[in-house]
C-alpha cells in the first residue's frame, strides 16, 4: 500500500485555476519581457506566456507554472503563504527605513589645492579659511548625528580636501568616539581625501582610530593629471604615494577609490581598469559626472553624453566579467549595487537608487557653515546658489526641525516611485530610486519627466544589460551573485 | 474595430482608438513615455479616443512611422498593465499592510 496520497488529491487544487499576484513587465526583446513583483524578484518570460499567465491561461503543467508561483506571481489553491512571504520580502527591502540615517557627512572645508574642472562641489582655493568648519559647528553636528536612531554611524570627512583641516577632523573623530562611550552605536569613520597633503602623522592617527580612507583616482597617469590640476601638475604622483603609504600605515584593504569619468577618460575604459588591477583594488566604480558644481560651469558635464558614458560602461563591464573569468577577482561597485537589489533580500542603500528617495534618510551633510544638507548632491547644488535642499542650520535648528522640514519631506514624498508616473508601473521600479536631487538639477522639478531623464533612460539601459548578461552566460551569473552578496 | 487609423503629414500624425476596445487611460499612460518623440494632444468622440502626435521639426516619415508603430504597441501593454492593476489591486494593498503592520501582536 502507497504511503502517499495519489497524485490526482495535489493536482485537483490546481485545475481550479491560479489568481494572479501584482506583477510589472517591461520588454527586454521583440519576444521577451522583464517581470517583477512588489518585493524585486524578477523573471524573464515570453510574450505568449505573459499573455497566457494574465488572462489565466497558463496550464499548471506547463514549464513556466512552478517558477512564477515560486516567485510569486501567481497564488493557487495549493499555497496560501504567498501574501504572508512577499510582505516579508516587502518589509525586509524597506528595512533600512526604520533605522534611518546612518551616513553622516562633514564637510570640514571648501578649501583644496586641486583645481579640477569637473569639481561637483564647486571647492574654493586653499587660503580662504572662511571656508573652514569650526569647532562649534562641528560640536552642533556631532549633537545631531547621535540623535538619529541607526544602530550604525558612520561619519564621512569631506571638502574640498579635508585633510587642510585636519585639526577639526581629529576633534571630530575624538569627540564622536567620547559621545559613542554613552551611546554604544557601532561607529565608522571615513576620510574621502585625494592624498596630496597626507603625512604619517595623519596616517598614524588615522591607525589609532580605524578610520577609512577613499581617495580619487581616475586612471592612468596621463589622464588622472588632466583631469585632476593642482600645483606641480602632480596629483597623480601624490595620490599613487598616498595609496601605497596609507596601505602600509593602515593596511591594505583601509583603502579605496573612486574615479569619475570626463570625456578625456571615454577612449581608455580598459587602461583605467588595469590601473586599479595592478593598484590590487577589489574593485571600480564606473561613474558618470554629476550635473553640478564646476562640471556644469566648466562644461565638464555636457561634453559627453548618456549614449557615450553607456558605451564607456559597457566595454568596462565586459573587461570586468573577462577578468574574473580568468580568475582574477574584481568587481565594478554600480552594477554590484543593483544586483545587490535583483538577486538578494537585501536593499544596499545607495542614496541614488533609494525610493523612498535616500535623501535625509540615508544621509545627511553638515556644511562647514552650519547648512544641513539632504545628501551630498544637495550642498552641491547649494554652491551653485539654489538651496532648495536646505534642511536647517545646526545654530538655528533642532534635529526635528530638521528631519521634519519640509525641505525634507516634501521631495520624499512627491517623488516616491511607487506613484510617480510611468516609475509607478515600471517593471525596473525595484531596483531603481528616485533622486529628487538630479531631477531638479536637470529638470526643475524634484519627480521629472521620466521620458526625458537621462537617470531613468541609463539605469533602465544597465538593468536590462545586466539581466541580459546573466540570462546569457551562467558564468556570469554565477560572478554577479559572488558581486551580490560580497 | 481595434485596429488604430492614422492620418496626416509633415510633423502632425493621428492615431485613433476605439473606445469600445482601449481605455482612455492605457492611451494617455503610453503617450506619456513617448514625451521625448512627439507631443500628444487626447481627445474624445463618440466611437474614439484621438492622439494628435506632434513630432520635432526633422522628423523623418520612417522615424514617424515606426515610432507610432511603437506607440501602439505601448497602448496595448498598458491595457495589459490596466486589467493586471485591476486584477491584484486587493492583493497589493494587502501585501502593503501586512509589510508595514507592527512586528509584535499584542498578547493575551
Amino acid at each position: 500500500m502507497s504511503r502517499f496520497l495519489p497524485l490526482a488529491y495535489f493536482q485537483k487544487p490546481l485545475e481550479q485555476g491560479y489568481k494572479l499576484l501584482p506583477l510589472r513587465f517591461a520588454p527586454l526583446n521583440a519576444d521577451e519581457v522583464v517581470i517583477t513583483n512588489q518585493a524585486g524578484e524578477w523573471s524573464v518570460i515570453s510574450r505568449r506566456t505573459l499573455n497566457a499567465l494574465v488572462r489565466h491561461q497558463l496550464s499548471y503543467d506547463d514549464p513556466e507554472y512552478d517558477a512564477l508561483k515560486a516567485k510569486h506571481f501567481l497564488i493557487d489553491n495549493d499555497s496560501d503563504v504567498a501574501l504572508d512571504l512577499l510582505a516579508l520580502k516587502v518589509r525586509t527591502k524597506l528595512q533600512h527605513l526604520s533605522t534611518f540615517t546612518a551616513l553622516h557627512i562633514f564637510v570640514v572645508t571648501l578649501r583644496c589645492e586641486h583645481s579640477c574642472p569637473y569639481c561637483q562641489v564647486s571647492r574654493q582655493s586653499d587660503d580662504r579659511l572662511a571656508y573652514d568648519m569650526s569647532k562649534e559647528t562641528a560640536e552642533k553636528a556631532l549633537a545631531i548625528v547621535f540623535r538619529s536612531p541607526s544602530p550604525a554611524i558612520k561619519i564621512e570627512f569631506q571638502g574640498g580636501e579635508p585633510l587642510l583641516n585636519f585639526e577639526l577632523i581629529r576633534y571630530i573623530v575624538l569627540r564622536a568616539k567620547e559621545i559613542n562611550e554613552i551611546e554604544k552605536r557601532d561607529l565608522q569613520f571615513v576620510i574621502a581625501t585625494n592624498l596630496a597633503v597626507v603625512t604619517d602623522e595623519m596616517l598614524l592617527f588615522c591607525k589609532e582610530h580605524d578610520i577609512l580612507i577613499s581617495t580619487s583616482l581616475d586612471g592612468p597617469r596621463d589622464i588622472h593629471n588632466k583631469n585632476r590640476p593642482r600645483p606641480g601638475g602632480d596629483s597623480y604622483e601624490r595620490a599613487i604615494a598616498g595609496i601605497k603609504r596609507a596601505r602600509e600605515v593602515l593596511g591594505h584593504d583601509r583603502v579605496g577609490a573612486l574615479m569619475t569619468t570626463t570625456v578625456r577618460s571615454l577612449s581608455y575604459v580598459n587602461e583605467i581598469i588595469d590601473e586599479y588591477v595592478s593598484l590590487g583594488f577589489e574593485g571600480i566604480f564606473l561613474r558618470p559626472l554629476s550635473p553640478y558644481g564646476f562640471a556644469i560651469k566648466t562644461r565638464s558635464f555636457a561634453a559627453y553624453n548618456r549614449d557615450a558614458w553607456l558605451r564607456f560602461y559597457k566595454d568596462g563591464l565586459a573587461k570586468i566579467i573577462e577578468l574574473n573569468k580568468s580568475g582574477i577577482r574584481f568587481v565594478e561597485f554600480y552594477a554590484a549595487t543593483i544586483l545587490t537589489k535583483m538577486l538578494t533580500p537585501s536593499n544596499p542603500g545607495y542614496v541614488d537608487l533609494m525610493s523612498p528617495a535616500g535623501i535625509g534618510i540615508a544621509a545627511m551633510v553638515y556644511n562647514y557653515d552650519g547648512d544641513v544638507y539632504a545628501s551630498d548632491e544637495g550642498r552641491m547644488l547649494a554652491e551653485m546658489g539654489d538651496k532648495k535642499f536646505r534642511l536647517g542650520n545646526l545654530h538655528r535648528d533642532s534635529y526635528e526641525d530638521i528631519v521634519l522640514s519640509d525641505a525634507l519631506l516634501n521631495p520624499i514624498e512627491e517623488s516616491y516611485t511607487g506613484s510617480v508616473p510611468m516609475c509607478s508601473e515600471c517593471a525596473f521600479e525595484p531596483f531603481c530610486g528616485a533622486d529628487p536631487v538630479y531631477h531638479y538639477a536637470t529638470q526643475g522639478d524634484v519627480v521629472g519627466r521620466k521620458p526625458t531623464s537621462d537617470f531613468c533612460s541609463r539605469n533602465t539601459e544597465i538593468f536590462k544589460h545586466l539581466i541580459e548578461l546573466m540570462r546569457g552566460d551562467r558564468q556570469i551569473r554565477a560572478i554577479f551573485q559572488t558581486w551580490a552578496t560580497r | 474595430m481595434n485596429a488604430p487609423s492614422a492620418q496626416g503629414a509633415g510633423a502632425t500624425m493621428e492615431v485613433k482608438f476605439d473606445k469600445a476596445v482601449f481605455h482612455v487611460d492605457s492611451v494617455k499612460k503610453a503617450a506619456y513615455r513617448f514625451l521625448d518623440r512627439f507631443t500628444p494632444e487626447i481627445s474624445l468622440t463618440d466611437e474614439a479616443i484621438g492622439c494628435c502626435l506632434t513630432f520635432p521639426a526633422g522628423t523623418s516619415a520612417a522615424a514617424m512611422a515606426a515610432i507610432i508603430e511603437d506607440f501602439k504597441k505601448e497602448v496595448l501593454d498598458q491595457e495589459l498593465r490596466r486589467s493586471i492593476a485591476l486584477e491584484t489591486e486587493a492583493y497589493r494593498n494587502a501585501i502593503l499592510a501586512l509589510a508595514f503592520a507592527p512586528l509584535q501582536r499584542t498578547r493575551k
